[in-house]
């Protein structure tokens, strides 16, 4: 049963991660309702993200869609202090590690909610002022 | 376009704490590289999230070859769920084309606002 629940989430957080939506916030909450400790949840997900991502790289390189102009500024740092979260994880309680998610993830939600509304609030006042222009000529 | 000193400072910090935070909690510091390449580097949408991977990808094994030498790794489920990932990523990736983006979206926040809420109890 175990086996078919761990098959079956990834396949749902591998759908969206296909989607390119980040599956792996998906992936740990719905590990979670399994019997596993925090940190091989989080373990899981990190493994679980990389053959995915091999594949999902050599595609976004032929489609020409990765630039790779001023990336260091962000990929060294980011690997420095990655290195340091790690740590910090293996040091951590299983249960701070669970909490810490639940907030992160309630924060990217809202977050990422708002982005979303403002922009098609946005696209839709576009498409008004556009439609009024369009009509404009013809109210002589 | 070149960085002014000040975007340079902002990607640095910016970039660090999505290092932190993806070390730390095994994932998710991809949200904040894809809204730094949209907002700083002014990449499009496409562009920044293909771009955000290549940033995540070597972060994410500098922590998971971590969580190995410090024993936190279980492979047994792991490789289950992994099979998983892979399978649903196909098909993910085949659907992506037939979904509206901002609905999407909004429906990923919802399931992130549950996922997180379940998770405190």
């Amino acid at each position: 049963m175990t086996v078919f629940l761990l098959i079956l989430f990834g396949f749902l957080a591998g759908i969206i991660g296909g989607m390119g939506m980040g599956g792996g916030t998906v992936l740990v909450p719905l590990l979670s309702f399994l019997d596993l400790p925090q940190k091989t949840i989080q373990a899981i997900n990190l493994i679980s993200f990389l053959p995915m991502c091999c594949v999902a790289l050599g595609f976004h390189a032929k489609n020409k869609l990765i630039q790779t102009k001023h990336v260091w500024w962000l990929i060294i740092p980011a690997i420095a202090m990655a290195v340091v979260g790690a740590l910090f994880a293996d040091k951590a309680e299983n249960k701070v590690l669970r909490l810490s998610f639940a907030v992160f993830l309630i924060a990217v939600g809202v977050w990422q909610m708002v982005v979303a509304i403002k922009f098609i609030v946005n696209s839709r006042k576009e498409r008004k002022k556009l439609q009024e222009s369009k009509e404009e000529p013809h109210d002589e | 376009m070149n960085l002014t000193a000040k975007n340079k400072w902002i990607l640095l910090i910016f970039s660090a704490l999505a290092g932190f935070i993806n070390g730390f909690l095994g994932g998710g510091g991809g949200v904040i590289i894809v809204a730094l390449l949209l907002s700083v580097l002014k990449l499009h949408q496409k562009h920044a999230q293909a771009t955000a991977l290549l940033i995540i990808f070597p972060l994410t094994i500098v922590s998971a070859i971590v969580y190995l030498c410090k024993g936190n790794v279980d492979w047994q489920p792991t490789l289950w769920a992994t099979l998983g990932v892979v399978v649903g990523g196909i098909v993910g990736a085949l659907l992506l084309s037939k979904i509206k983006g901002n609905v999407a979206k909004i429906i990923f926040a919802a399931v992130l606002i549950a996922g997180g809420v379940k998770m405190f109890f």
